[in-house]
């Protein structure tokens, strides 16, 4: 019993070591890189953050409710193409409000099609999710025939687009109000609705919700859907930023999400976990990434660190628990 | 009358739910038929034998894995890394047999850490190898700064790229030997039937005296000495080490295996399962070929394939979970 009674900087430094870590090494490239607190470097990282923070939000959902979600990959790719190629037959508002329901039905078509084959382990839920990434990914191929799309080749007005991509009110950019408000909303869903806090019970125990009467295959269908938007909105962000959409757009954002969930300190055990901290997360691996360009290091050097991070958590989550 | 109809239905169900990819197999074979193309001579089938090879090799080790109940999604990463290793090495002057050893040996390292990280610390093994074939990607990234890396010695192309006994490719060899390998592996000896135990059901092996922790660890270990071959014989066949070799490797393979008959449950399938379920997906890219059609319909109807039959295994398990 010594273990729990140790100090509560101790406990505080065994729960969030990733965390800890993360941020000692922001502190330390501030120091010897004054360049990193400037405005202009801020400015940058939250210009270039999007549309991680969507996806991640939406994989958090996933994730509390014990579950994962590999077809983003395929949603972005497919909802961002299509919202583009919207723009001209039915205006950008059209076309925004098609790209969220179409996010919406890919999502609940996964979550459909997870429940109706009675996936329940991780293990199916990654392998049918990417299963389905495929398939819309090809399906983005199909439509695009592989070209990429530029909005400002569009006859129609792309206000909405630009605005959203790099308009900016003082120096904080307009997307980030958007997110703040969808966050808040989130994060009230998450924590005072009976829908919300049935995600944290399925993700605890999936039997035990399933005989106190909570339907788990709803619940299912609910994250999926959630992911799904989140996906969308994600994509329509990445849209906007790059102004260009091609059907490979969202090739490596099913890691970075995961990433980002699960240095937060959400479990990917399920049940526990929260929108906040996930945020944390996000912003964590965003600066991460920032301090090791700052510091020179190549691209493909931050591609060994991020998987050596997301190792290094999962495997220090998981020795809490043991 | 209706009773015959019910048991062949139900006989039926048993071929389907058992092995959904031999009827894959056999519709892919009927729908050639009524197209003229080469697809039935000697050539293509030796050629589709040839190109499954190489996953095929990566299938055997993940199938250990997956009998055990894990799975290994960073073989993707180990593909490359091997092969990069190979490559790097002969290029330095070393001799083959030197290179293809140290390929090995950085396939049991990386099989030894993710051994040690499921089944030692218990984590769960799909997202912790999904990060690791991440780690091991922007490893080779590094290693080769993302350009293909070629080989300087032509003998190191011979290795995957000769031809015996008449036409056979060397590649189909390899696959065959190593098949007859681990076919016996998996049947024959004591570890092959442990796994199968542990796959089954993990505390009822532990207290029936078998070592759980070394065997599922080993199967690890195999796991990842098979992709780094595979990786070797891949750069050999290319006569390049490349970092992109194993983007879809890893999920592929994986998936393959399930398709086959290999439940990720554990306890279930076997090699020849493996074979069988990764020969499906080279099969289904060259009739693609064949009829003309553009690689995203294959990745359109590999994603199908996927959910199909993945999606049967979980339905036939939620079936025997409501009849318990």
């Amino acid at each position: 019993m010594k273990r729990y009674t140790s100090t509560s900087l101790g406990n505080f430094l065994k729960n969030n070591l990733v965390l800890v870590g993360i941020v000692v090494l922001i502190v330390v490239t501030a120091i010897i890189e004054p360049k990193f607190v400037s405005e202009a470097n801020l400015t940058n990282v939250m210009r270039q953050l999007w549309p991680l923070p969507f996806i991640a939000l939406g994989m958090t959902f996933v994730i509390i409710g014990g579950f994962i979600d590999l077809s983003v990959v395929g949603m972005i790719s497919l909802a961002g193409v299509v919202t583009a190629s919207l723009i001209d037959p039915l205006g950008q508002v059209g076309a925004i409000l098609c790209g969220i329901l179409l996010g919406a039905l890919m999502g609940y078509l996964n979550g459909r099609i997870l429940t109706s084959v009675g996936a329940m382990i991780q293990a199916e839920v990654l392998f049918i999710t990417y299963g389905m990434s495929s398939i819309y990914t090809a399906i983005a191929l199909l439509l695009t025939n592989a070209e990429t799309i530029r909005i400002a080749r569009n006859t129609k007005p792309i206000t909405i687009f630009t605005t959203l991509g790099s308009g900016t009110v003082g120096m904080v950019p307009v997307v980030l109000f958007v997110f703040i408000v969808l966050l808040v909303f989130m994060h009230l869903f998450y924590t005072k609705t009976l829908a919300g806090r049935g995600i944290s019970l399925m993700g605890g125990n999936k039997d035990a919700a399933f005989l106190t009467g909570y339907n788990v295959k709803r619940g299912m269908r609910l994250v999926y859907t959630i992911s799904g938007i989140m996906s969308a909105m994600g994509a329509i962000s990445l849209v906007s930023r790059v102004t260009t959409a091609t059907a490979t757009s969202g090739i490596g954002y099913e890691t970075n999400a995961i990433l980002c969930v699960v240095v937060g300190g959400t479990s990917l055990r399920g049940g526990k976990g929260s929108v906040l901290r996930t945020m944390l997360g996000v912003l964590l691996v965003v600066l991460l990434g920032n301090c090791m360009n700052l510091l020179g290091l190549s691209t493909y050097m931050q591609t060994v660190m991020r998987g050596a991070v997301l190792v290094t958590a999962i495997w220090l989550d998981n020795r809490k628990e043991l | 009358m209706t009773m015959s109809i019910k048991s062949i239905s139900k006989s039926i169900w048993k071929v389907i739910s058992k092995q959904g990819a031999v009827l894959a197999i056999l519709a892919l074979m009927i729908l050639m038929l009524f197209f003229n193309t080469n697809f039935y001579t000697a050539y293509n089938w030796l050629d589709m034998l040839r190109s499954a090879a190489i996953l095929e090799i990566v299938a055997f080790g993940v199938t250990v894995a997956v009998i055990c109940g894990a799975c290994d999604l960073s073989v993707g990463g180990t593909l490359s890394f091997g092969g990069i290793i190979a490559v790097l090495l002969i290029n330095a002057g070393y001799p083959i047999w030197l290179a293809f050893a140290a390929a090995l040996a950085t396939g049991a390292l990386v099989g030894f850490v993710n051994g040690f990280l499921v089944v030692h610390q218990k984590t769960e093994p799909f997202i912790i190898t999904l990060g690791m074939g991440m780690l091991l990607k922007g490893v080779c990234q590094v290693l080769t700064d993302a350009r293909p890396l070629p080989s300087k010695v032509p003998e190191f192309m011979m290795i995957s790229n000769s031809k015996v006994i008449g036409s056979i490719p060397s590649l189909v060899v390899y696959m065959v030997v190593l098949f007859g390998i681990f076919y016996y592996l998996m049947r024959f000896t004591s570890f092959g039937r442990n796994c199968y135990a542990i796959g089954g059901n993990y505390e009822v092996a532990k207290y029936s005296g078998i070592k759980v922790v070394p065997i599922k660890w080993t199967a690890f270990v195999i796991s990842g000495i098979t992709a780094a071959l595979a990786g070797v014989l891949l750069a050999s066949r290319m006569n390049t080490g490349s970092s992109v070799y194993g983007d879809t490797t890893g999920m592929l393979v994986n998936c393959g295996v399930v398709i086959g008959g290999t439940s990720f449950a554990g306890g279930v399938g076997g090699i020849r399962e493996s074979f069988i379920g990764l020969f499906v997906i080279q099969m289904l890219t060259n009739v693609m070929s064949m009829l003309g059609l553009d690689s995203y319909y294959q990745k359109l109807f590999e994603g199908i394939l996927i959910v199909l039959i993945i999606g049967l295994d979980c339905f036939v398990r939620m079936r025997k979970r409501e009849r318990v």
